[in-house]
This record gives structure tokens, C-alpha cells and sequence, in this order.
């Protein structure tokens, strides 16, 4: 099963894939890890963010890896580079 | 000696969060903790530099993630309540966009009825907010030339002190800057 999502890009990670905002379809439950390669294939200037990105979905970090997500449709996935608020 | 009951004193305590593209006043943010029940108001104002590393800085841009960074805000005011009681309010505005160089990026401002409380607390959250509010702060050095910074708490963050302008563009191509809605 696939759905829509809502993908989010901001700072550097916008720069690099020169858009803001792009709704994609995703597998409904799959590792954050895969969700990041499948935005990598669109977008594969964003691989050089490797190892100092996170990702937020639903506004909740999740960090790239092993675990689980299961995806609603319209559920928020934003690509967060490091931070330098304050 | 008439003993005068403040209502203000026993009400709930309020956690004011503004991420906002105008311009900050650390007047109105002090005024929004002031209660009569509380001795002491803290303050944290952190403002923009006009140098990094020798280079200077013509202006600083910021954005956010603005609907998550409010909530990432308000989990760090919650925790602050968690680890010191007697907070009364607390307040946080962030500054998005172009922000000249010696005006104020964030204030922070928290209020309790002795200082201890209100002075740790304005530490912890201006810490906090550093290494997980996601904000993003672009230096501008010229014409052509500018970088994303980032924060040494933030955990993600690459950590090593590479000297290659690994954020930065010398001659970037034009990037067109539009807002989220």
C-alpha cells in the first residue's frame, strides 16, 4: 500500500533540491532509512546532507535509520539539516 | 499590616511562543512574564554579530519550520515547569527573515518568585531551543557568498571542525527565496 505525503524541505536541504514543498508517493509503512533513499532518488543532490540529516514526520524527529513508520495519507515529512536557531 | 491576595498569584502560568518575522522588543517581552507573586524576571536577549571566523557578515537571514518549532518551543517551556515549580511564566519570540546585525534574534524571558529559579531556567531554554528547534540561520559574507550555519548542540550536526566551506557558497546559484504557507 502507498500514500501521498506532504514533503517539507528547508534551509540547505531546499537549496539542494530546489523546491520547498512536493507531495510524493510513498510506501505506507516502510524504515525511515528507505523513506530518506526514495526523497534521495528525487532529489540526489540531497545525498550530500548523508549522516547530518533528520527527518521530522508529523513534526516528530525520527532519526535515519531501522525504524518503522506507518504513513497516513497527507502526513507531514519534513528534511531538517542541522539547526542554527537562537 | 493588611494581607492583600493577588489572584495572579495562584493563576496558571502562561507560556507565550511567537516565532514571527517582526522586528523583537525586549520590553514587551519582559512586561509579558511580569507578575505580581514573581521577585524576579529573566532575561536572555541573543543578538546578531557582524563578524564569524574574521569574515564579515553584511546580514543574516533565518527560517523555520514554523508550526514545529512552536511545538518543540512549548515542550521545552513544559520540561521547564517539570524541573522547576515555582516558574510563573514564561515567554520565547524567535525572529524569522532578514535581521540586521546587532539587532535582537531571540528573547527569552521567564519570571518565578526568586531569581534562582527564573536564571536557570532562562539557561536551559535558550540550550534547548539551540539544540532541537528547528531554525535555520543563513550568514551572508557578499555578494555571492553566504552560509548555513550550524549549531554545535544540535546532535545531528556534523561534528568535525572541517574548515571546508562545507555549508557555504562562494558563487551559489541564484535561489529562489519563498515562504512556506
Amino acid at each position: 500500500m502507498s500514500c501521498e505525503v506532504l514533503v517539507l524541505y528547508f534551509a540547505k536541504s531546499a537549496e539542494l533540491a530546489d523546491v520547498r514543498s512536493e507531495r510524493i508517493c510513498v510506501a505506507q509503512q516502510t524504515t525511515s532509512q528507505q523513506l530518506w533513499q526514495e526523497i534521495v532518488s528525487r532529489h540526489p543532490r540531497l545525498a550530500a546532507l548523508r549522516d547530518h540529516v533528520i527527518l521530522a514526520v508529523c513534526q516528530e524527529y525520527v532519526s535515519i535509520g531501522d525504524q518503522l513508520l506507518l504513513l497516513q495519507p497527507g502526513d507531514e515529512v519534513a528534511i531538517i539539516p542541522p539547526i542554527s536557531g537562537g | 499590616m493588611n494581607a492583600v491576595r493577588m489572584n495572579e498569584g495562584t493563576g496558571e502560568g502562561k507560556d507565550m511562543i511567537k516565532v514571527t518575522p517582526e522586528k523583537l522588543s525586549a520590553e514587551e517581552v519582559s512586561q509579558m512574564v511580569i507578575s505580581p507573586c514573581c521577585g524576579a524576571v529573566s532575561l536572555f536577549i541573543g543578538t546578531t554579530r557582524n563578524s564569524f571566523e574574521g569574515k564579515n557578515v553584511v546580514r543574516l537571514e533565518y527560517e523555520a519550520y514554523v508550526l514545529m518549532a512552536e511545538s518543540e518551543i512549548k515542550k521545552i517551556c513544559t520540561e521547564i515547569r517539570q524541573k522547576w515549580p515555582s516558574v510563573k511564566h514564561t515567554a520565547v519570540y524567535h525572529r524569522l527573515g532578514l535581521v540586521p546585525v546587532t539587532e535582537a534574534s531571540v528573547i527569552l524571558a521567564v519570571s518565578s518568585p526568586h531569581r534562582d529559579e527564573s536564571l536557570e531556567a532562562v539557561k536551559y531554554c535558550i540550550n534547548a531551543l539551540k539544540a532541537r528547534v528547528p531554525i535555520w540561520k543563513k550568514e551572508i559574507y557578499g555578494e555571492e557568498e553566504y552560509c548555513w550555519k550550524e549549531n554545535k548542540e544540535c546532535f545531528w550536526a556534523k561534528q568535525d571542525k572541517d574548515p571546508s566551506l562545507k555549508n557555504c557558497q562562494e558563487s551559489s546559484t541564484a535561489f529562489s527565496e519563498m515562504r512556506l504557507e
